[in-house]
């Protein structure tokens, strides 16, 4: 070995000669600790300092680089507890994608330290990698709890966290982390009461010290405070058991734990155990051992057993149920308070009373729209009212503390209220929450109201009618009609959540129109028809219905226990489906005839480039329907479609909505145009959910499909709705064949193909004056919608109206046909039901 | 004495009640019954599927009166419920032998 001195006067001086003097003399320090028995955290701690000045060193001289670099201390060596002969873990993180100069950073800054013979453990990622940290290694995971930034960005760590949702990292970290305890136990027998215990490794050794500190760190960091052997015991514990480590590696020159009766002497010695012989020494040093080892074994069954489990930020489930970890910092913060609400229900628990109280000392101190300030927040709000079980026992809670009164301040003016009658037996705002429960109930499975659950299953917007039923009663603060007040509180609601126009119009209809169900159910001729027809045209769509039926369900059931029998129940769904029947079955007959009452608002509203006559001609024939189906806006615009639809053009577009997609088709009535658009769509792949068809007597027909695009070939694909549409206008102009098409989409949806129910077909030549209606009940399938129409157009039928829907896995259809303008007989009826069933059941 | 019940549509009860009340008939006992006459109920179809509605929901209104006013208070009924279509109901009339009131065990004729 060359002599340094004499190498600084004639050549430059040797830099891994210097490093190696560098590390010899970090090294030399620690040992003389350990030798004096006082090799505990302070030495350590020195040693591991030492130890990033090297890493800075050769960080700065591995050269230039190409991107933002970090370099972080992991485990033991980021807890600053490097011991004599530790594996030195790194992380090296690099801010993009890791190139060819990056490689030669990585050779530059890595060889030095292996040339030092140092045990180096090191990891190399890329930022973006943290987006799969949750289903990273156990051993990693946990080794990046103790990360601490050495040298370059800093910032790169949390970037790289940041990738994954922080709670989800750390159940997943916890988990890892509690599989790991359990193995490690079982290779000790699940004893600490080792003869030669492996100080790391042993059921009450380091491992476990740190496996308490980090379930402390991860969920509670008071936790280790308010049980076990406690902080001081804990700290006393680990100084033992470091500076016993140190003389470990020191003797044994290696990676070493194990406490060998042999070390056990040897430790006795450095540690200054006294005792006439070594065996009195050792008695002693492993007396203090266990005593210490018990300490950290308490402390750790402690954290396991009373350690929150990570829910959300700040948001732990404890014993108590739901709290927020950091409750100070939660009173600052009203936007994240309906997370422990929402979070109680999905774990079916309480919140916890401290956090409880938190909210009721300070909920006053906001406005409502402190608690929704964002678009995100506000439909967090939307989603934490759907109905499910728990949802009234949260809400009352939250009326309890004076949090729903805040959320919405219309709900304080009933709070309490107590309006005489002789029905009612619940103040008015238990009665709300009354009928929250009552909705709820139907989510439970098995519900006594089956037939009621379905009907709730089946909406679209859950969250809308609890709204609705939370704001039905508001207005009982005042002593007039209350259904119009509670309508106009209701309305200043709308603003506060940004509600859209549509949510807007079903939540003021709800509330206005509470108790018209009630009224036609139980105290008028529901038999008559004239009276279904009256109260069909009062709801107009059946998802209103579904909402007004469910609403009324809920109220009559929330006066009393008694006031929902079963007979009025049967009373309340003989009036649904009768008016249901009335919707789907009758509305063909129903047409816009030309009366200015329908009508009227849309031409004094219309756009300047719109006159009323083109408005009246293209209202006049279609079904009244069409009006409740479609907003001014969307009726101007197939009005403007409409006045330049050549004779034998298609007008076609598609528009991108809420939850998927919607193909709007203006065109004349030509044959099988109906089972083109639908095997178009079904083509490309696309779920067809709903849609309507109104054909004029004119011929002009308007289609209307709205679907989902499970391949996303819309979104993909930047010219892709051009090309749907034209694809449709060929295969509608016969320039090109769907059925080959989609037969291949057919046979590869039919390999993946559940079992499923037999279909029914239902023709009905009663409900309607002018049509022969078809109901089919059918498992959803791709092309169905396609099969269907196209088997009736084969028929000779004119497919003129037409209602699709889907809930779940079943398609329910409702046809209106005639065939050569009349109704079909009786003869042509069976012939077709045979002809459906035998497409529905893929007979030849 | 006699008990007059009838069997009458729901939304007929308040108008058979004030047509009684105008015959100074008070007393009267109204349940929520379901059942059929000759119609022997319907059939119903909900989503192209039909089913049975044979037990119909009605209302039965029991009455006690004189027999002095039986036929005043049949018709009276009768008028009240009657729409003319199949399913308004129907009136039984029923010798009733001795009647207490139960507070008082006082005979009543």
């Amino acid at each position: 070995m060359s002599d340094p001195r004499i190498s600084s006067i004639d050549t430059p001086p040797d830099p891994r000669a210097l490093r190696r003097q560098r590390i010899e003399a970090a090294r030399a320090e620690l040992v003389a600790a350990t030798e004096r028995g006082a090799g505990g955290r302070q030495a350590l701690r020195q040693y591991s300092h030492r130890m990033d000045a090297m890493i800075q060193q050769l960080f700065a001289e591995a050269g230039p680089l190409s991107q933002p670099v970090g370099v972080f201390a992991l485990g033991g060596y980021g807890r600053r507890q490097l011991c004599l002969h530790s594996d030195i873990d790194i992380l090296i993180l690099f801010a993009g994608p890791i190139g060819a100069p990056d490689e030669r950073f990585l050779h530059a800054f890595l060889n030095p330290l292996w040339d030092l013979s140092l045990t180096i453990g090191h990891h190399v990622r890329e930022v973006a990698e943290g987006a799969n940290l949750a289903s990273d290694n156990d051993e990693f995971l946990l080794a990046l709890t103790d990360a601490r930034a050495v040298v370059g960005d800093a910032t790169l760590l949390d970037q790289f966290a940041g990738g994954t949702e922080a709670t989800k990292t750390a159940v997943r970290t916890l988990d890892a982390l509690k599989g790991l305890i359990a193995a490690r136990h079982a290779r000790f027998n699940d004893t600490l009461y080792q003869l030669e215990p492996d100080l790391k490794e042993s059921p009450g050794g380091l491992r476990d010290l740190f496996a308490a500190l980090t379930i402390a760190k991860l969920t509670d960091p008071g936790l280790l405070g308010r049980g076990g052997s406690g902080p001081r015991a804990l700290d006393d514990a680990e100084e033992f058991m470091l500076r016993v480590r140190s003389i470990l590696h020191l003797e044994a020159k290696r990676h070493h734990n194990v406490l060998t009766h042999e070390l056990q002497e040897r430790a006795a010695e450095y540690l200054d155990y006294t005792g006439a012989t070594p065996r009195q020494r050792v008695e002693r040093l492993m007396g203090e051992y266990f005593r210490h080892a018990r300490a950290i074994d308490r402390s750790l069954r402690w954290a396991l057993k009373a350690a929150p489990r990570p829910i959300g930020p700040n948001l732990v489930r404890t014993a108590d149920g739901i709290a927020f970890l950091e409750v100070r910092a939660a009173a600052e913060h009203p936007e994240t308070w309906l997370a422990a609400f929402d979070a109680a229900i999905a774990g079916g628990c309480a919140v916890a009373d401290d956090s409880l109280a938190m909210i009721q000392q300070n909920a006053a101190r906001y406005r409502a729209e402190d608690f929704y300030p964002t678009k995100a927040r506000r439909a967090d709000l939307l989603r934490f009212l759907k109905p499910r079980p728990g949802l009234y026992a949260q809400l009352s809670e939250m009326h309890d503390i004076g949090l729903l009164g805040q959320l919405f301040p219309e709900f304080k003016a009933i709070s309490s209220r107590v309006v005489r009658d002789f029905y009612h037996k619940y103040t008015v705002d238990e009665h709300t929450l009354l009928t929250i429960r009552n909705v709820e109930r139907l989510t439970g499975a098995p519900s006594e109201r089956e037939r009621f659950s379905r009907l709730l299953g089946e909406l679209d917007e859950p969250e809308l009618l609890v709204l609705a039923l939370l704001y039905h009663d508001v207005g009982k603060s005042r002593d007039d009609d209350h259904h119009v007040e509670s309508a106009r509180m209701a309305r200043e609601m709308f603003d506060r959540l940004d509600l859209a126009a549509d949510a807007r119009a079903t939540i003021e209809f709800l509330v206005v129109e509470h108790l018209k169900m009630s009224v036609a159910a139980f105290r008028r001729d529901t038999e008559d028809p004239e009276i279904v027809r009256q109260f069909a045209a009062l709801v107009g769509v059946e998802e209103r219905l579904k909402m007004l039926c469910l609403l009324t369900l809920a109220d009559v059931e929330a006066v009393s226990r008694e006031t929902l029998t079963s007979w009025r129940e049967e009373l309340l769904w003989r009036l649904y489906v009768d008016t249901y029947n009335h919707l789907t079955l009758s509305y063909g007959d129903e047409v816009i005839n030309g009366g200015p009452s329908l009508t009227v608002e849309l031409v004094r509203n219309r756009p300047a480039d719109l006159d009323a006559r083109d408005i009246e001609d293209f209202l006049h024939g279609l079904p009244r329907r069409y009006l409740q189906l479609f907003s001014p806006e969307a009726i101007y615009r197939h009005v403007r479609h409409a006045k330049t639809l050549g004779s034998d053009a298609v007008d076609a577009w598609l528009e991108r909505q809420d939850d998927g997609w919607g193909l709007t088709v203006l065109a004349h009535d030509r044959a099988f145009l109906f089972s083109n658009i639908s095997g178009v769509l079904s083509s490309y792949g696309m779920d067809i959910l709903r849609g309507f068809a109104f054909t004029k007597a004119d011929g002009l027909i308007l289609d209307m499909f709205y679907f989902t695009d499970q391949e996303r070939f819309l979104e993909l694909n930047p010219e892709a709705e051009e090309k749907v549409v034209h694809r449709l206008k060929d295969v509608i102009f016969g320039r090109q064949d769907l059925v080959a098409r989609l037969k291949s989409r057919e046979e590869g949806a039919g390999r993946r193909h559940l079992p499923g129910f037999a279909p029914v077909v239902h023709c009905d030549n009663d409900s309607s004056r002018r049509y022969t209606i078809v109901e089919i009940v059918a498992e959803n399938a791709i092309g169905l919608l396609f099969r269907m129409s196209r088997t009736m157009s084969e028929s000779g039928c004119e497919v003129d109206l037409v209602l699709i829907n889907t809930e779940g896995r079943r398609a329910i259809d409702v046809f209106h046909l005639t065939r050569q303008g009349n109704k079909l007989s009786a003869e042509q009826q069976r012939e077709l039901t045979e002809n459906l069933l035998r497409v529905l059941e893929g007979r030849p | 004495m006699k008990l007059i019940k009838s069997i009458v549509r729901p939304n007929k009860v308040d108008d058979v009640k004030n047509a009684l009340e105008k015959l100074q008939i008070s007393g009267m006992t109204v349940t929520e019954v379901r059942g059929h006459g000759k119609q022997k109920g319907h059939t119903a179809i909900y989503r192209g599927q039909e089913y049975n509605v044979s037990l119909l929901p009605k209302m039965e209104i029991e009455v006690v009166v004189p027999d002095t006013i039986v036929d005043a208070a049949v018709k009276a009924i009768t008028e009240a419920a009657r729409t003319g279509e199949i399913g308004d109901g129907r009136i039984f009339v029923i010798p009733v032998g001795e009647s207490y009131k139960i507070r008082t065990g006082e005979k009543e004729f």
